[in-house]
């Protein structure tokens, strides 16, 4: 016999607007087992979980029903009330009235009031059959995985480092940096990219809590938070780390050049080289497909690291968290054929400029032609290609008009005298600390701004472009003649974000970035406990919210393993012996790699029975449904739980006598 | 209380505006953000100043009681860029056929050569007869001298279903 | 294979050439063009008047090539081939107005299809016949002849419908020039329109347009201009001199439906593929071709 306690909450109107709370309470009060039941305006204020408190003493109750949000909302808050109060948490149950009635039957109050009623039936039914349980801690890995050396990675490693945890950084090209290292200056201040961002990256590879591991990639990852077993393929860069000096005599004396992709393939670079200069470690790697196998650089050598012979390396880590900040890619406006780029050698993309008017780029600096080397005397930005676009990016890339006002000013600043520059724009969006003011920076720049974006692009003999763009302004459909168009591509998730997805089962919203656990209130998460998004990855934004965010996340990771344990929910799969036939079926429909067969002697008998690794399994309950023998129950949730629940949804009793 | 459009004085008409987005199957508003692609590339700005994103912009603030009987809607070339290139896929030649459909509807003055047209097809079947071409040699030639086949016509049948279909709305 | 032909109004009325051209070298491919037995309008000029009436035109065609029993149906004007293709499209978003449109043809005992495939000319060679096998059938290829092409508007447009070729980069009749030995020079104006929809409204405008391009194209000093559609063929061909008159401009190109070109490729007389009813100079593409 048991004493159910059963709250129907208003959830101020949003529940109570819709279904009637007394009705419901009235019909609680006719359940068998119900010693008392009640209804309140919010059962999560602090005085709504008072009146559980004091009933539960008060009335000697032993089972709590909570009807109100989603359990997802507050199913915690609930069970440390209860347990605040003495009673085992495990022993409540929450009967969702809102998600599940009142939003979705908001027109239909009789309706909706019925099922809320067979709802709180239900919950009562099954709160009678639940066990006591106990949450028990588990000691986690005080490192962390940080996939992705760009800013975001960068700053969270230090972050972590200086908390006193080992860092991992992976990353999977030759040096840190990230996109960021392409830049020439960075808005609103104008601070030189580099010269903010080389600090940083030294700051990070020289910290002793930080192991840099450059051209290596996540191969494989297993366990769950606290204890991630992560297997990352270190791939060989041909060089030694430990013998290089970085005197870079081996790519002076390099023959073999390719297009150097750190410069956008504008410039070169050599077969053996460093991305660019300040690149951290700066130790080169041999491109083999356009090394000549000459022997040179070997032959050079002053400490004799080059080492061709050099095998990829699989290193096994085990940390207590992961923090994804893998970055992006840059649109590709090639799919947008009408604006010539690639046709006409005088369409770039902001980014390709970017290079062109870095003192470090292939031109050093000198903003110049690509057709002819000579400096434009008129440039022509276009604004959103690839981005509020239906057909290629829906999504705002959010930093594409300060980018361009940036490289406006830039190219008002680099070419003295006659420049004219137009910025071909739908919306112009400014909205950061300092953005309005930088814009009102441009605008008293002599930079034309139509207000209007052009249809095609066309490229006249000498390499200069022209196009038609109406002026919704002043209403004139304008010619403009460009000896340079600058297409401000948007940032797109990374071609190979399906790889970080996949392996750690973090999904992506629709917009192809990674999905957060809540966008506003659980920004720097993923849904998969402990792992944790920082940077681009997760939405396109510029630097100061990646470091900010790099930073959060960095903290959330602090706040979860510096205690260096965690509790273990215990709503998990768990195996009786007895019943166990050794089919595997379980371990083979688990899809988080959660259970594992061992032997066990059987009447003298050794047989491979399944165990369930509490720490990696989710209580999904796959395993539960496919036992042929019952084996496997995932606890609260056994065929007991749920059947009882189901017969008391076909129940006939409700408060008109209906189903 | 809505708005006004103080060059004009005209108000919205709201019931217009909702026939014209019924007929392009809409039940909301055309999703235009005013990123002029369409009319930077239009083929009929230059010689007629067709502006597609006007159009299209009237329709969604309800400034439609003149654009039925305007003479602009019959300037499109129907080359198809402005759909092909909108990226919020707003259409705005759709927009107009949907206008001219409209302009016939109530009555307004429609280029004499389209209702030429569909008389012809109700009599004949064809939008044009078939004609004697003289070539750059001077000599005429027709279907039956070029030896191609007869023009079959259409059968009783086709003249009513023809003139029941021009009756739907 | 065999094949139903929807020829529309344009080609029947006075773009011969088109026709005979198209019926003289198809066969020679493999291709036996079966005729519907009725001709009437696709419905693209009611349009404007009545879309549903339109619709209603364009889905009778549709119906009179099944009667053919035939899943395939060539529709070598462009126009045609857009209307036909959009209320083949419409028939399944719109299923209010789909219904009515099938009780109509109802009363005429006639039946919808949906499942015969709408070509065009330039698909049906790339695509089904294919490059090869063109290369082959020319006998006479074309080496060193460089052409211009207009490949329409509305063949190519608008993407989402699914069209016969690409409508930003359309390579299909340039690559089919390239198949017979000749070669298709790119230019700016390429995808501009040929202004045949605003004749009946607008003629100055129309010829006007026609004329801009014809200008573009001869500046280019290429043997001839290449059309694949009745109405782009009326504006630069027929229409050659009128434009010249509105732009102020006069006008000295070969304009050539590209069947013409192919057949001629292929050793086929050019009195059977109509080259001597162009109205704008053949003889001067022709004479290029025997040097």
């Amino acid at each position: 016999m048991a004493r159910i306690g059963v709250y129907v909450c208003h959830c101020g109107s949003n529940i109570a607007g819709v279904v009637d709370v007394e009705k419901v309470v009235e019909f609680a009060k006719t359940l068998p087992d119900v010693a008392i039941a009640k209804h309140y305006a919010y059962m999560c204020s602090e005085q709504g979980q008072q009146i559980v408190q004091d009933d539960i003493k008060d009335y000697k109750l032993d089972r709590i029903v909570i009807a109100t949000c989603s359990p997802r909302m507050h199913e915690e808050t609930f069970r440390r009330t209860v347990e605040e109060a003495g009673l085992n948490p495990y022993l409540i149950e929450i009967v969702n009235l809102r998600e599940q009635v009142s939003w979705a039957h908001t027109h239909e109050p009789e309706k909706a009031t019925k099922k809320a009623e067979a709802l709180v039936r239900m919950g009562v039914a099954r709160v009678k059959l639940l066990e006591p349980l106990e949450k028990h801690k588990i000691r986690v890995e005080k490192g962390v995985l940080v996939v992705g050396g760009g800013i975001a990675g960068i700053q969270a490693s230090i972050d972590l480092a200086n908390a006193g945890f080992r860092v991992y950084l992976v990353e999977k090209s030759s040096s840190i940096g990230g996109k960021m290292a392409q830049l020439d200056k960075t808005f609103p201040t104008m601070d030189c990219s580099m010269c903010i961002l080389a600090p940083k990256m030294l700051d990070c590879a020289h910290h002793p809590n930080v192991q840099l591991l450059t051209c290596s990639e996540v191969k494989e990852v297993k366990g769950s938070v606290g204890n991630f077993k992560v297997t990352v393929l270190k791939k060989p860069r041909y060089v030694d780390e430990k013998k290089c000096t970085g005197c870079m005599i081996c790519s002076d004396n390099c023959p073999a050049e390719a297009q150097s992709e750190f410069d956008e393939c504008i410039g070169v670079r050599k077969a053996i080289y460093v991305p660019f200069m300040q690149a951290v470690p700066r130790v080169p790697v041999i491109d083999m497909e356009s090394c000549v196998e000459c022997g040179l650089c070997e032959k050079v050598c002053p400490t004799h690291a080059v080492n061709r012979a050099q095998k990829p390396e699989e290193i096994e880590l085990n940390v207590g968290a992961i923090v994804v900040s893998t970055g992006f890619d840059v649109f590709d406006p090639s799919a947008i054929p009408q604006y010539g780029y690639k046709r006409f050698k005088n369409v770039i993309t902001s980014m390709e400029l970017e290079r062109l008017v870095c003192a470090s780029g292939p031109t050093g600096g000198h903003l110049t032609r690509l057709s002819d080397g000579k400096i434009p005397r008129s440039i022509a930005f276009i604004q959103c290609v690839g981005s509020r676009d239906k057909r290629f990016h829906e999504y705002c890339c959010r930093v594409g008009c300060m980018v361009t006002l940036k490289q406006a000013i830039l190219a008002r600043e680099k070419i003295p005298g006659d420049l004219k520059i137009y910025t071909c724009f739908i919306d112009l969006r400014a909205f950061g600390k300092g953005y309005e003011e930088f814009y009102g920076r441009a605008r008293d720049m002599d930079i034309d701004f139509v207000a209007g974006l052009p249809s095609e692009i066309h490229c006249a003999a000498d390499g200069s472009l022209y196009f038609d763009v109406y002026d919704r302004g002043i209403n004139k459909l304008l010619e403009v003649h460009a000896d340079m168009v600058v297409l401000a591509t948007g940032l797109v998730p990374s071609g190979d974000l399906w790889k970080i997805s996949a392996l750690l089962h973090a999904s992506r919203s629709a917009d192809g970035f990674l999905l957060e656990a809540h966008p506003k209130l659980r920004p720097l998460e993923s849904a998969v406990a402990g792992v944790f998004l920082a940077g681009v990855c997760q939405g396109p934004k510029d630097i100061p919210d990646t470091v900010a965010q790099a930073s959060g996340a960095a903290a959330k990771v602090i706040d979860l393993l510096s205690s260096g344990e965690i509790d273990i929910e215990p709503l998990k799969a768990v195996v009786d012996k007895d019943l166990c036939s050794g089919c595997r079926i379980c371990e083979s429909i688990c899809p988080f790699v959660a259970i594992e067969m061992k032997p066990e002697f059987v009447k003298g008998e050794e047989k491979l029975m399944a165990e369930v690794a509490e720490a990696v399994c989710q209580g999904c309950g796959l395993c539960g449904s496919a036992c042929p023998t019952g084996a496997v129950k995932i606890q609260q949730y056994g065929n007991k739980q749920v059947v009882t629940q189901v017969q008391a949804a076909l129940a006939k009793t409700c408060s008109d006598g209906g189903g | 209380m809505s708005l006004v459009d103080l060059m004009s004085t005209a108000k919205p008409n709201f019931e217009l505006r909702d026939r014209i987005l019924l007929k392009l199957g809409r039940k909301d508003l055309v999703n235009c953000y005013q990123c002029i692609k369409c009319t930077s590339g239009c083929t009929a700005l230059k010689l007629l100043e067709l502006k597609p994103h006007e159009i299209v912009k009237l329709v969604n603030l309800g400034l439609v009681e003149d654009l039925p009987s305007s003479d602009i809607i019959w300037t499109c070339v129907t080359c198809l860029k402005c759909v092909q290139r909108c990226p919020q896929k707003a259409s705005p030649y759709h927009v107009i056929i949907a206008l001219r459909n409209l302009a016939v509807e109530r009555g307004a003055k429609v280029p004499e050569g389209y209702l030429k047209i569909v008389s012809q097809i109700l009599e004949s079947g064809l939008a044009e007869p078939p004609q004697k071409i003289v070539t750059r040699k001077m000599e005429t030639v027709d279907r039956e001298s070029a030896k191609l086949p007869k023009i079959k016509p259409p059968k009783q049948t086709f003249q009513a279903a023809f003139m029941k279909a021009m009756e739907e709305k | 294979m065999k094949i139903a032909v929807y020829w529309g109004c344009c080609i029947q009325a006075n773009q011969f050439a088109y026709e005979i051209s198209l019926r003289a070298t198809l066969p020679k491919l493999g291709i036996e063009l079966v005729d519907l037995s009725e001709s009437v309008c696709c419905g693209d000029p009611v349009k404007s008047v009545n879309d549903f009436a339109a619709d209603f035109l364009a889905v009778r065609v549709l119906a009179q090539a099944n009667l053919t029993g035939l899943d395939n149906l060539l529709v070598p004007c462009n126009r045609c081939h857009f209307t036909l293709s959009e209320a083949q499209d419409n028939m399944k978003k719109k299923p209010q107005s789909a219904q009515k449109i099938i009780n109509l043809l109802k009363e005429e005992g006639l039946e919808y299809n949906p499942n015969i495939k709408i070509w065009h000319t330039i698909n049906l060679l790339h695509d089904h016949v294919g490059l090869e096998k063109i290369t082959k059938a020319a006998k006479k290829p074309f080496r060193g002849l460089k052409v211009a092409t207009h490949v329409g508007c509305q063949l190519i447009r608008y993407g989402d419908l699914g069209r016969a070729d690409d409508a930003e980069n359309p390579r299909k009749l340039d690559e089919l020039i390239e198949a017979i030995g000749a070669e298709a020079v790119d230019y700016a104006e390429k995808l501009d329109c040929c202004g045949a929809a605003l004749m009946r409204s607008h003629p100055d405008s129309a010829l006007s347009l026609a004329g801009s391009k014809l200008k573009a194209v001869q500046g280019l000093n290429v043997a001839g201009l290449v059309v694949s559609c009745p109405d782009c063929g009326l504006m630069f061909d027929v229409k050659q001199k009128d434009a010249g008159t509105i732009v102020g401009a006069k006008f000295d190109v070969p304009v050539v439906y590209y069947t013409q070109l192919l057949g001629l490729a292929m050793g086929i007389d050019s009195k059977k593929l109509g080259l001597q009813l162009n109205q704008s100079p053949a003889e001067k593409l022709l004479a290029k071709i025997s040097t």
